[in-house]
């Protein structure tokens, strides 16, 4: 009984080998990788503030109209902005049209109760997009002056801190990805390999083998979910070798292979049900949306605990991956329980 | 016309047959309450990093529903051991917040300096008259440095700005960065995405069960089989590029515009899968390999709508503007939509070549297969003609896929990124140039090394006409020419870049077929010279 379904494990991985298809799978998911942290490194580029100043504050010259030690003057050159003071907008104007500075705030003035500021950017789309991204962390504070001037105090503005993006990606979508996409590939793999037996009309013959019908279905998911593993293996390896720091790695990838093992039982108890590819996958993609979103909403998702493990959560531990081995427990006892239909 | 719409009803038939019954009602529930909790989701998203941070809260504080922060009721005493102890990265009592010098703990307070910012907004907003609660007004002016002033009638200088002036708050006008609209501009991919699945399962169950051979000895075309089966998908992905552009009231005739050659662009992809396909499972990964490179193509550029002329490769930058109610011209709609809509009709010809039951049915290496689908595409016609019009039509193809892999390449140090899209560049072009030279010596159609030098040098000319004439359109769009200018060989005299192409070909052909180098390292000894060449034109050595 053993050795049959281990022939199985072998064939199907075999055929994936010889096919090279994992190899556009692996692609995929270097391709994901690289594409997510090309467009966060383009998007901090242009629209994180601190990142902008980081690379090019000391060359963005603001021409400030009125005196130096004006509180929005000082909040500009706090914010490390290279500042020109001018006494007149006219000034201030020939200096922006001879390119000494590339944009001009005006003097604030009061206009019915409120306090009115001019600002004037280059009408370069690149260029002005970036002064109205570090320009607005002294525009608000500069609001703030203006309500303590009213008697409004506003709260929490001392906080300070480190921009968070990079770090917030990396553990809550760059680690989660590379764990579970190889998990969501399975479960299409698992559908792919038992619809092609009914509909290639091959079930039949494989089973006059010494092998239960569970026995082949368990054989088939055994095989996705080890090619998963392997994958996430090979991930998490990678990720350490950049100097990324991954806590609780044993329950990160027993919580990847329970995943994978999930999605692949639900894929091979649709394909049980539907017995054609085109059908099954469509239900599983949606079921695949539909516990994203479900598991979300009951504040059990993979996700989220893959994240707290992997940055070292003190309050999550191995005992919220069980909670996700009874799920598959269960689902794998309904997948027994039914897959003989595919007999009919 | 008339066999063409017969193909598409059947095919409607076929559809309704297969999701009719038992699973056609657990379908549309799924599907249902799948768009509603994500509706749900998205609403409540606030930005990445779900429970990644734990805070420990004592005393009057602001309830904290940012899904990044998992709360704890602490008392300050306690909460002070459990910062220490690292086991909350922030600790809040009242009014201070307490923080450590790692870093995860300085990353937790900046995210919650915007949480709170924004909560502290919204009591202030609550509790005080507007002039009070926000007393700045910024009016924001755009000035053209090459425009100066005019003296006015009081002889002033007056600034002359090229838009209305806008107002803003600053508490309460983030800087414009397009990713809500490019959101809603996904929002258009997801189902034509999902439709052209089912267009490429439909020709994978005709396979499967072998009616694509009877069709095919039926008096239709190709052709005619290829645009039936597609009509009725290709008019459900309009339809519901339509029902979005309603819902989200935007300029529909607009909007059919900018996504109707990205409809046809997916299509067109997903036409290939099944043609390719051996096994199910290469379907699905060929099918997520080009929704994954597709989606990138998409998304990347659009991200940077205003910030660079290079986002206008992408429609959805378009669709950004549209939404802005920004104007855009011909040059710029044309600029995506060109090579999208050629690459269709390229897909269109390889399909009604490739349509055929040996090359469905025949089972070998991919690498393989698709040396047969380009011998199938060109030995219908003189060789000559063959490999002038396929370097030529390839271009569009060429140029996407450049773009993705500038987009895989931004994940290197920066001073890597230039080189490695350079070299990459040069291994696709030196593919496109010589892999149809390669399969015909191979199949024998080409034989003399005489007769390979002169496709090296007609596959080359093919090759730079449509580089050419597809810089004419972006260089006047993309002011970043000197690197477009590098990937597509933009020297000032064509005798230059005409005879660097031939050079790079004939050596890769004739290290193929005459002397027996294995592809990949001809292919190699090429791309490298290549490489320097590009690296000297980007010098501004030619």
């Amino acid at each position: 009984m053993i050795f049959p379904f281990f022939a199985v494990v072998k064939k199907e991985l075999g055929s994936v080998l010889r096919d090279r298809t994992i190899i556009i799978s692996i692609l995929i998911q270097l391709f994901i990788a690289s594409f997510s942290s090309g467009l966060l490194l383009g998007m901090l580029s242009l629209y994180d503030a601190d990142t902008i100043m980081r690379f090019s504050g000391a060359g963005i010259r603001i021409g400030v109209v009125g005196d130096a030690s004006a509180p929005l003057a000082s909040l500009l050159a706090e914010r490390g902005l290279n500042i020109q003071t001018f006494s007149t907008l006219t000034e201030a104007q020939s200096a922006f049209y001879n390119g000494e500075v590339l944009a001009l705030v005006d003097a604030p003035q009061d206009a019915d109760g409120l306090v009115e500021v001019k600002l004037y950017l280059p009408d370069s789309d690149t260029v002005s997009s970036l002064i109205r991204m570090v320009i607005q962390e002294p525009l608000k504070q500069y609001e703030n002056v203006l309500r303590a001037e009213r008697g409004i105090e506003v709260r929490y503005t001392d906080l300070n801190g480190k921009t968070a993006t990079s770090f917030e990606f990396v553990y809550s979508v760059l680690i989660p990805m590379l764990m579970f996409f190889p998990a969501f590939v399975a479960g299409s793999m698992s559908i792919d390999m038992i619809t092609e037996e009914v509909e290639n009309k091959t079930l039949q013959t494989l089973l006059s083998a010494p092998l239960t019908i569970s026995g082949m279905i368990g054989a088939k998911i055994a095989s996705a979910v080890l090619l998963a593993i392997v994958q996430c293996v090979a991930w998490l390896t990678l990720l350490e070798l950049n100097g990324i720091d991954i806590q609780n790695e044993a329950w990160i990838l027993l919580l990847a292979l329970v995943v994978a093992g999930i999605t692949s039982t639900s894929a091979a108890l649709g394909a049980a049900f539907l017995q054609d590819r085109e059908r099954s996958q469509f239900i599983y993609s949606l079921l695949l949306l539909a516990g994203v979103g479900i598991s979300t909403l009951l504040n059990i998702s993979p996700i989220t605990t893959l994240s707290r493990l992997a940055v070292g959560d003190a309050f999550t531990s191995g005992w919220h991956v069980m909670v996700f081995v009874a799920v598959f427990v269960g689902l794998f006892f309904v997948l027994l329980r039914t897959s003989r239909r595919l007999m009919i | 016309m008339n066999q063409t719409l017969v193909i598409a009803w059947r095919e409607i038939t076929r559809l309704r047959k297969r999701f009719g019954g038992g699973a056609s009602p657990v379908a549309v529930i799924l599907l249902l309450g799948v768009l509603g909790l994500s509706a749900y989701f998205l609403r409540d998203t606030v930005s990445l990093g779900s429970g990644l941070y734990r805070v420990g809260v004592s005393g009057n504080v602001p309830e904290i529903s940012d899904s990044r922060f998992a709360v704890l009721e602490v008392s300050p005493e306690e909460g002070r051991s459990l910062l220490a102890e690292k086991s909350i990265d922030v600790l809040i009592v009242g009014a201070d917040v307490f923080s450590r010098e790692d870093d995860k703990s300085q990353f937790a307070e900046r995210a919650l300096k915007q949480y709170m910012e924004k909560e502290e907004l919204v009591r202030v907003g609550n509790s005080f008259a507007e002039g009070d609660a926000f007393p700045l007004r910024v009016g924001v002016n755009y000035l053209n440095a090459a425009q100066p002033p005019v003296t006015d009638e009081a002889g002033e200088l007056a600034p002359q700005t090229v838009k209305p002036e806008e107002v803003i708050i600053p508490s309460l006008t983030p800087p414009p960065a397009p990713f809500t609209q490019v959101l809603v501009a996904m929002m258009y991919i997801m189902p034509i995405t999902f439709i052209s699945i089912f267009f490429t399962s439909s020709f994978m169950d005709e396979k499967a069960n072998r009616r694509l051979t009877i069709l095919l000895s039926a008096p239709v075309t190709p052709f005619q089989i290829i645009l039936g089966k597609m009509l009725p998908y290709a008019v459900f992905a309009l339809s519901t590029t339509v029902l979005i552009a309603y819902l989200t009231k935007a300029n529909i005739p607009l909007a059919l515009m900018i996504f109707a050659p990205t409809t046809m662009f997916i299509f067109a992809i997903y036409l290939m899968v099944p043609l390719f396909y051996r096994t199910f499972k290469d379907t699905t990964f060929i099918a997520m390999l080009v929704t994954t490179m597709t989606t990138a193509y998409l998304v990347f550029p659009a991200m940077f709508t205003n910030s660079s002329d290079l986002a206008y490769i992408s429609p959805l930058t378009l669709a950004v503007k549209m939404y802005r109610a920004e104007p855009f011209g011909w040059r710029e709609y044309l600029l995506p939509s060109l090579p999208m809509t050629a690459i269709f009709g390229f897909a269109m010809f390889a399909g009604t070549r490739l349509l055929n039951e040996e090359f469905l049915m025949g089972y070998k290496p991919i690498t393989r297969k698709i040396g047969d689908a380009i011998y199938l595409m060109m030995a219908h016609s003189k060789p000559w003609f063959a490999v002038t019009l396929w370097s030529l039509l390839v271009i569009p193809a060429v140029y996407m896929a450049q773009v993705v892999m500038l987009a895989f390449a931004t994940n290197l140090p920066v001073g890597l990124i230039l080189g490695a899209t350079l070299l990459a560049s040069a291994l696709i072009e030196e593919v496109v140039k010589t892999v149809g030279i390669v399969v015909l010596a191979e199949h024998g159609v080409v034989k003399s090394v005489r007769e390979i030098l002169w496709l090296s040098f007609l596959s080359a000319l093919g090759f730079l006409i449509g580089e050419k004439l597809l810089l004419l359109v972006s260089v006047s769009v993309v002011s970043q020419a000197n690197v477009s200018g590098a990937l597509f060989g933009a020297g000032v005299f064509l005798l230059i870049p005409l005879v660097a192409h031939f050079f790079f070909t004939a050596l890769v052909t004739l290290l193929r077929a005459k002397l027996k180098f294995p592809y990949w390292l001809a292919l190699g000894i090429g791309t490298v010279i290549h490489f320097f060449y590009n690296v000297y034109v980007l010098r501004g050595g030619a």
